[in-house]
């Protein structure tokens, strides 16, 4: 039997349904609530607690529930306070995490949106919290830590490509994030203006390598991406261009847009995906190479997947593509071939996570609420213990 | 403007750009779940997630075909589970419409059969042609691939679903 297009209509229909009033209400009434805050950290240290007090069955079966949104509302703790004491109800789940920092296999740092630092030497089995730097409000932010102790702040200067969030920052602590110092930045204005290239650059993305060597990733709607660079520790600052890659040309809307820069001894490596007109999803995510500590930059290869925009650098040849399971792959020749992967990441709702490897072997990832870990470079993902409970 | 003042965190404008597309994702969702409750949980959940994520949403881009993306792995995400396996036949109000006659009912019910088992990327590509009826190239957007990936896509499903029919009618 080979069904016609007709007949495939039809049972897909017969599988099918109208939305409901009521669930539209429902969904309506959910976002009047407002944007759902990606710091819900500290609720759930809050559900822990609650729980645990009240050693109650029902609430128990309450808070497995709150793992995944239910039509039929899950219970949230959200409170300010590490001790918190309101309970609310909330029709959402929203992921834990946004950012990591992995300088090595049991070292990870865990970062929540507008929210606290988190501190695991030990793989993610025990976390406390450390303090962030000292602003009234950390905005966009990415952090970048060398170890237990050492590590940097980059606040503000980059949201979408209209850069609108103002003057950056740059904060550096060496006492594992007990105190924080604002670094002098001097030879590069930080703050988001108009530059001589034309169009401003959004910056973000800070990696350093060592207490001196350091990285901003910069970007602008109507220019070549901009990988500035440090040899003092970051009070001074210079930039070098990414070049257009075959095939791809920079122009007013159409740019590439760089990630992170991952260090690999003298190799530095980062991919940067286009953005086009109109669309978003990239037609491309390109990777390039830098061996003389980010002085000029060469393009290396093309990625295989642009179904999210983010190349995982496990060495300077081994790189994956996870996250989107019908497509993962791999490559272990610095792109020159990549080949299918088998990894259970699967990234929620398409939207890529933070994946972070301290090592060959050793990652962790954003995903889901919670952070995952990996011990076999990639292929297996374990949900670890969630930092403040 | 409604998108700039979505990303800004006013959750009228959002609901209102939701609106239009909130149909095609839940029928999206239905196809791929066959589960009101889990279609509803799913196009909920996304919903949350697009709006978180709608700083990265470009002036100008479509919405639809991003937001179904996001329902479609959020569907993806759901099936995971094992309760998904749990199939619903013998529901004739499910199949809906007219049963024109008793061999076509029939081959409906295979064919119903046929999607169960289908693999899920299969699933995706023929519900978006054929259900929601997506131009291709939009389907492509939906799926991350070219236009002429997305036709090789729709195809391949269509021939996977040939065997799997020929299995349930020899059966």
């Amino acid at each position: 039997m080979t069904p016609d297009e007709r007949e495939v209509r039809r049972a897909l229909e017969a599988r099918s349904g109208e939305v409901s009033p009521e669930f539209r209400a429902r969904l309506s009434g959910a976002l009047q609530d407002g944007r759902p805050s990606t710091n819900a950290m500290p609720a759930a240290a809050a559900a822990m607690a609650i729980i645990l007090a009240l050693g109650s069955v029902g609430i128990l079966l309450m808070a497995r529930g709150a793992n995944r949104v239910s039509h039929q509302g899950p219970v949230i703790v959200t409170s300010p306070s590490p001790t918190p004491t309101i309970v609310q109800k909330v029709p959402i789940y929203v992921p834990l995490f946004n950012q990591l920092s992995a300088p090595s296999g049991n070292v990870v740092w865990a970062w929540v949106a507008d929210g606290r630092l988190y501190r695991s030497t030990d793989f993610g089995n025990t976390w406390e919290e450390r303090s962030q730097p000292p602003v009234p409000r950390v905005g966009n932010a990415d952090f970048s830590f060398l170890n237990a102790q050492e590590g940097w702040f980059l606040i503000g200067g980059a949201n979408q490509p209209q850069c609108f969030e103002g003057r950056a920052q740059i904060w550096h602590t060496t006492d594992g994030a007990a105190t924080w110092r604002k670094v002098p930045i001097d030879g590069w204005n930080l703050s988001y203006t108009s530059d001589s290239v034309g169009g401003e650059t959004c910056k973000q993305g800070i990696s350093f390598t060592d207490p001196l060597h350091g990285y901003i990733s910069a970007w602008g709607a109507n220019r070549h991406p901009i990988i500035y660079r440090t040899l003092d520790g970051g009070l001074n600052w210079a930039g070098a261009t990414l070049t257009d890659p075959p095939g791809f040309v920079t122009q007013t809307g159409t740019y590439l847009r760089p990630g992170p820069v991952s260090a690999f001894g003298s190799t530095l490596l980062v991919y940067a995906w286009s953005e086009q007109p109109g669309e978003w999803m990239p037609a491309s995510v390109y990777i390039f190479r830098a061996t003389d500590r980010g002085s000029t930059w060469s393009y290396l290869a093309k990625s295989f997947d642009i179904a999210f925009h983010t190349v995982t650098f496990l060495t300077t040849s081994r790189w994956l593509q996870i996250g989107n399971q019908a497509s993962d792959q791999e490559t272990t020749d610095a792109g020159k071939t990549w080949h299918p992967f088998t990894s259970d990441y699967v990234a929620a709702a398409g939207l890529p996570g933070v994946i972070a490897f301290g090592d060959e072997l050793v990652g962790y990832s954003t995903n889901r609420g919670g952070i995952y870990r990996t011990v076999d470079g990639g292929a297996h993902w374990v949900k670890v213990k969630t930092p403040g409970t | 403007m409604r998108l700039e003042r979505a990303k800004a965190g006013d959750g009228h404008a959002f609901d209102e750009l939701l609106a239009p597309v909130l149909d095609p994702a839940f029928r999206l969702a239905m196809t791929m779940l066959k589960d009101r409750g889990a279609a509803e949980d799913a196009v909920q959940e996304a919903a949350l997630k697009a709006w978180r994520a709608l700083g990265r949403f470009r002036t100008g881009a479509e919405l639809r075909p991003w937001f179904l993306a996001i329902v479609a792995n959020e569907c993806r995400s759901a099936r995971r589970g094992r309760w998904w396996r749990v199939l619903r036949f013998g529901d004739a109000g499910q199949l809906g419409g007219a049963v024109a006659s008793d061999r076509s009912w029939a081959e409906r019910i295979d064919l119903g059969a046929a999607l169960d088992r289908l693999p899920r990327h299969h699933l995706l590509a023929l519900t978006l042609y054929y259900h929601l009826d997506l131009p291709m190239d939009e389907v492509a957007r939906v799926l991350g691939c070219s236009s002429g990936g997305a036709r090789q896509r729709v195809h391949r499903a269509l021939a996977a679903l040939r065997p799997a029919m020929a299995v349930e009618v020899d059966a």
